[in-house]
C-alpha cells in the first residue's frame, strides 16, 4: 500500500519536473546557506572563546580572595601546594597553569606604556594552552639566561619594538617599592585576546618573583577540563574546598564573549525561522496548485473506490518527497562546504585589520554540529507538513467527484 | 493595449499576485530597514568612538603616527594654532600632549597616560568634561590638579582631593615627577580609557614636562564633521610637509574596516534570505505562467508573436514588482524614519559594546531617501530577474503544444 502511494506521489512529481526541481533546489539552497552561516558564525565565536580560554582564563580560574576587585600582590593564592595537590589528582582536569601577575610600566628609550606583567613557565603554558601556537614573531623562549620577554603584538606595535629590542619593565613590588628590570624582546604573541595583545608582557616566573619580591604565592591558577560539561561541578567542588579563593568560570570572566555566543544562537534561530517560513511558503504554493489542477484526477480516483485517506497520503508523500530530497541535497552540500572550511578555514586575511579590532582570527574554521542538521530536518518536516494542510482542506471542500464533470 | 492586458492579468489572479507582491514587498522592506540599521548603527558607533576622545581630525608631526616618540612632536604649536585660527571650516581646535607615566598613590603604582589639555577648548572637542562623575572639571589656570579616569582612580584608591604622584619623562627626555591632587573623576564608559587616562591643564603640564609650545597633536572639530577628510587634506596643504593632518578615517582605520566587515557579514546573511525569496518568487511566477499556458497557446495560435507575449509577461511582472517595491520601500522607509528619531536601545549589551571600545547603546537607524531608493531599485531588478526563467521557458512551447499542455 505504502509502495503504491509512494509510487503515485513520485510519478506525479516527475510529471511536473521543472516545478519539482525548483522546489527541491529552493530547499537545498536555503539549507545550504543556513548551514554555511551557522557553521562559520559559530566558528568565529567559538574561536574567540577558545582563544580566551587558552591564553588566559582556562575553563575555570582561581584567584586570591578580593583579587579581582583589587589586583594587589597581597591578595594571592597563598596555599599553592593544596591547590596543586587537588588539581593534579582530579581526573576531570586536563591541565592547569599558575601565573604571577602585576600591573606595571614597560618603557623603551622613546616610549612607555602601562602593561600587565605575567610571570609564567613557558613549558607549562605550552602544554596547557598551546601558547606557542600564538607566536607571531621571534621565538617562544626567554633566552638562555631568562632575560627575555614575550609581549603582545599591539603593545609591540605601540612601543615600536622588534625582536631583540631592549625594554625596561618597572612595577611595584610586594613591599610597595618600585623596582625595574631590563629585558630583551624575544617573542611577540598574537592571541587575539585583546586584553593580552594590548598589555601583556610575559617574563620567566623566576624573573617575575625577583622583580616583585614574591617568593611564593601565585595570582591566578587557570584550569582546563577534559569536558566543558564538568565545569559547574568542578567549580562548586573547588569553592567548597577553597572557600577563601575566588573561583570563576570563563563566562564569568569574559561576559562579553558569553553574550556573543547567546546572541549568535538567537540570531541563528531567527534567521532559520525566517528562511524556513519563506521556504514553506514556496512548498505551499506548489502543493496548492498541484492539488487544484488535479481535482479531476482525484475525483476519478475517488469515483473508482480510492479512499480519501489514500489521496491525503499521496499528497503528504509528494510534499515529504520534495522536502526530504531538498533536505538531503542541501545537507550534503552544506556539510561538504562546512567540512572544507573546517579543514582549510575561511581565510579573510584581507580584512585582518578589522578582525584585529574585534579581537578575532582572520582565518575562521567552521564548526559542524549535528544539531544544525537535526533542527533543519525538524524544520523541513514541519514546513512540508504544514504547507499541505491548506491544499488538503481546499481539496476536501472542492468535492472532487463533482469536478469530474467540470471542464 | 499591452498595459491594459497586463493589468487585467494581474487582477484576474488576485491571490497569486498578492502573494508574490507581498513577498517582494516584505523583502524590500527588510532590505531597506536592514541597510538603514546597518548604516545607522555603524555611524553611531564611529561617531561615539570618535567624539569621546580621538576627535574627527588630528594634526601630528609627520612621523608621529608611525613612531609616536618625543622625536616627532609638534615643536611649534603656536604656528599651527595661528594657521588653524584662520580656517573658516573649523568649528574648534585644541592642542594635547600625551605622555605615559607611572602613577603612584599610597600603596599602589599603576602605569597610565597623563595628558596636558586645554580645558576650555576640550569642552567642544571631546566628551571629557561631560563625563564628569565626581568633583570638578579642569580650568585653564589649574596647577597640579588632575582630572582622572574612574577606573584608574579606583585602582589607585583615590577620591577627590587625594594626592597622587607620577614619574615619567619630560619632552627633553629628562626625568619628570610631581605630586598631583585629584580635582575631578570622569567616566566615559570605555573601560580601557577610564582605566588608563588622567589629564592636566596644559599650561602647568608644559612647565613640569618641559613641553612649552610643544604638542603631540592638535584635535580639530570641523564645522561639517561629514567632510573631515576634505578638511584634513586642505589643512595638510597649509601647514607644511613636516606635519601630518589625518581625519578619523585614517586615525581609526581599524574601526572603519571593522564596520565594513560587519556590513559584509550582514549583507551575506541578507543575501541568503534573499536567495530563498528569489526562488519562491520564481516558483510562484512559474506556477502563474504555467497556469495560463493554454491561454498563451491560443494567443500564439491567433497570431500573437513570441516577442509580444514576452513583452506582455515581462510587463506584468514589472508592474507587480513596481507596486510591491514601492509598498515595501514605504514600509521599510517608515520604520527607518521612526527608529531614526526613536533609537533602539540595547540596555543589556553595553558590556559587549564596551569591549569593542563603543560607549553607545542607543542606535538610531540612518534615514537616507537616496539609499532607500537604491535598495528599491535593487529589489525591483531582482524581482523581475526571478521571473525571467519561467517566462522564457513558457515562451519556448509551440502553440499546439501549449494548448494541449496538461
Amino acid at each position: 500500500m505504502f509502495r503504491l502511494t509512494g509510487k503515485i506521489a513520485w510519478v506525479s512529481l516527475a510529471r511536473r519536473r521543472t516545478r519539482s526541481v525548483l522546489v527541491v533546489l529552493m530547499i537545498a539552497v536555503s539549507l545550504w546557506g543556513l548551514l554555511f552561516m551557522e557553521g562559520i558564525y559559530d566558528g568565529m565565536v567559538e574561536q574567540m572563546i577558545n582563544n580566551a580560554i587558552r591564553s588566559d582564563s582556562g575553563h575555570i580560574s582561581l584567584f586570591g580572595g578580593g583579587y579581582r576587585l583589587d589586583p594587589d600582590l597581597s591578595r594571592q593564592v597563598a596555599d599553592v601546594a593544596a591547590v596543586d595537590d587537588f588539581l593534579a589528582k582530579d581526573s576531570r582536569v586536563l591541565s592547569y597553569v599558575k601565573r604571577l601577575k602585576q600591573d606595571g610600566l614597560v618603557a623603551t628609550a622613546h616610549y612607555s606604556r602601562g602593561a600587565a606583567i605575567f610571570g609564567v613557565d613557558l613549558e607549562v603554558e605550552e602544554r596547557h594552552g598551546r601558547l606557542a601556537g600564538y607566536l607571531y614573531q621571534g621565538e617562544f623562549s626567554f633566552g638562555r639566561r631568562a632575560r627575555g620577554a614575550i609581549i603582545g603584538f599591539k603593545l609591540a606595535d605601540k612601543l615600536q619594538v622588534r625582536i631583540g629590542s631592549k625594554i625596561i619593565l618597572s612595577a611595584q613590588d610586594r613591599h610597595s617599592d618600585v623596582s625595574a628590570a631590563p629585558l630583551k624582546v624575544t617573542g611577540i604573541l598574537k592571541t587575539n585576546n585583546m586584553a593580552l595583545d594590548e598589555n601583556a608582557v610575559f617574563i620567566a616566573d623566576k624573573k617575575a618573583r625577583k622583580l616583585l619580591a614574591m617568593d611564593e604565592g601565585v595570582s591566578q591558577v587557570a584550569v582546563i577540563l577534559h569536558d566543558e560539561a564538568q565545569i559547574p561541578g568542578l567549580q562548586q567542588e573547588l569553592r567548597r574546598r577553597f572557600p577563601h579563593l575566588e573561583i570563576l568560570r570563563w563566562n564569568e570572566l569574559y561576559p562579553a564573549l558569553m553574550q556573543s555566543r547567546v546572541m549568535m544562537e538567537g540570531f541563528n534561530l531567527v534567521t532559520s525561522l525566517l528562511i524556513f517560513c519563506v521556504a514553506a511558503l514556496g512548498v505551499f504554493g506548489v502543493m496548492l496548485v498541484s492539488v487544484l489542477e488535479r481535482l479531476r484526477e482525484f475525483g476519478i480516483m475517488l469515483a473508482i473506490g480510492t479512499r480519501f485517506s489514500q489521496i491525503r497520503n499521496i499528497i503528504f508523500a509528494e510534499s515529504f518527497f520534495l522536502g526530504f530530497i531538498g533536505f538531503g541535497l542541501g545537507a550534503l552540500i552544506g556539510w561538504g562546504t562546512l567540512y572544507y572550511f573546517k579543514i582549510y578555514g575561511l581565510d579573510l586575511s584581507m580584512f585582518s585589520d578589522a578582525f584585529d579590532e574585534f579581537g578575532m582570527d582572520a582565518v575562521t574554521y567552521a564548526i559542524i554540529r549535528p544539531s544544525y542538521f537535526v533542527t533543519a530536518l525538524v524544520a523541513v518536516t514541519m514546513a512540508t507538513f504544514l504547507s499541505v494542510l491548506v491544499p488538503l482542506w481546499v481539496l476536501k471542500k472542492a468535492k472532487p467527484i463533482e469536478a469530474i464533470n467540470k471542464n | 493595449m499591452l498595459f491594459k492586458l497586463a493589468l487585467r492579468n494581474i487582477t484576474a489572479h488576485k491571490k497569486r499576485s498578492s502573494v508574490t507582491a507581498l513577498l517582494t514587498a516584505i523583502m524590500t522592506a527588510l532590505l531597506v530597514f536592514s541597510s538603514a540599521w546597518i548604516d545607522g548603527s555603524h555611524d553611531t558607533m564611529i561617531q561615539s568612538a570618535v567624539e569621546i576622545y580621538p576627535g574627527y581630525l588630528q594634526i601630528t608631526g609627520k612621523e608621529f603616527r608611525a613612531n609616536p616618540s618625543y622625536d616627532h612632536l609638534i615643536f611649534d604649536a603656536a604656528a599651527i594654532e595661528q594657521e588653524l585660527a584662520q580656517n573658516n571650516d573649523i568649528a574648534s581646535f585644541g592642542a594635547r600632549f600625551e605622555s605615559f607615566v607611572l602613577f603612584s598613590a599610597d600603596e599602589k603604582a599603576v602605569g597610565g597616560m597623563l595628558t596636558g589639555i586645554e580645558p576650555e577648548k576640550e569642552v567642544h572637542l571631546s566628551r571629557l568634561s561631560s563625563s564628569l562623575k565626581k568633583g570638578e572639571y579642569l580650568s585653564a589656570d589649574d596647577t597640579n590638579q588632575v582630572y582622572i579616569g574612574h577606573e584608574l582612580a579606583k585602582r589607585l584608591k583615590l577620591g577627590v582631593g587625594d594626592e597622587v604622584a607620577f614619574v615619567g619623562s619630560g619632552a627633553d627626555y629628562s626625568f619628570a615627577a610631581d605630586n598631583l591632587k585629584v580635582k575631578g573623576i570622569f567616566q566615559t564608559g570605555l573601560f580601557d580609557f577610564d582605566a588608563n587616562s588622567a589629564f592636566l591643564a596644559k599650561g602647568y603640564f608644559d612647565r613640569i614636562m618641559v613641553a612649552e609650545n610643544y604638542a603631540t597633536h592638535f584635535i580639530v572639530l570641523p564645522k561639517r564633521p561629514g567632510q573631515a577628510a576634505e578638511l584634513a587634506a586642505a589643512i595638510a596643504d597649509n601647514i607644511g610637509p613636516q606635519y601630518q593632518s589625518a581625519s578619523w578615517n585614517q586615525t581609526m582605520a581599524g574601526l572603519v574596516k571593522a564596520m565594513k566587515l560587519d556590513s559584509i557579514f550582514s549583507y551575506i546573511t541578507l543575501g541568503i534570505i534573499f536567495i530563498v525569496i528569489f526562488f519562491v518568487i520564481m516558483i510562484y511566477t512559474f506556477l502563474a505562467v504555467f497556469a495560463r499556458i493554454r491561454e498563451i497557446g491560443i494567443l500564439r495560435a491567433i497570431g500573437t508573436t513570441p516577442k509580444q507575449i514576452l513583452a506582455l509577461l515581462l510587463l506584468e511582472s514589472s508592474l507587480l514588482a513596481l507596486i510591491s517595491v514601492v509598498i515595501g520601500g514605504l514600509i521599510g522607509g517608515a520604520f527607518a524614519h521612526y527608529f531614526h528619531h526613536n533609537p533602539i536601545v540595547f540596555a543589556g549589551m553595553e558590556e559587549q559594546f564596551k569591549q569593542y571600545g563603543l560607549a553607545a547603546s542607543a542606535m538610531p537607524t540612518a534615514f537616507m531617501p537616496l539609499m532607500i531608493l537604491r535598495d528599491m531599485v535593487v529589489m525591483f531588478g531582482l524581482s523581475v530577474l526571478s521571473t525571467l526563467y519561467p517566462i522564457l521557458k513558457v515562451n519556448r512551447f509551440r502553440p499546439v503544444e501549449a494548448i494541449h499542455h496538461v
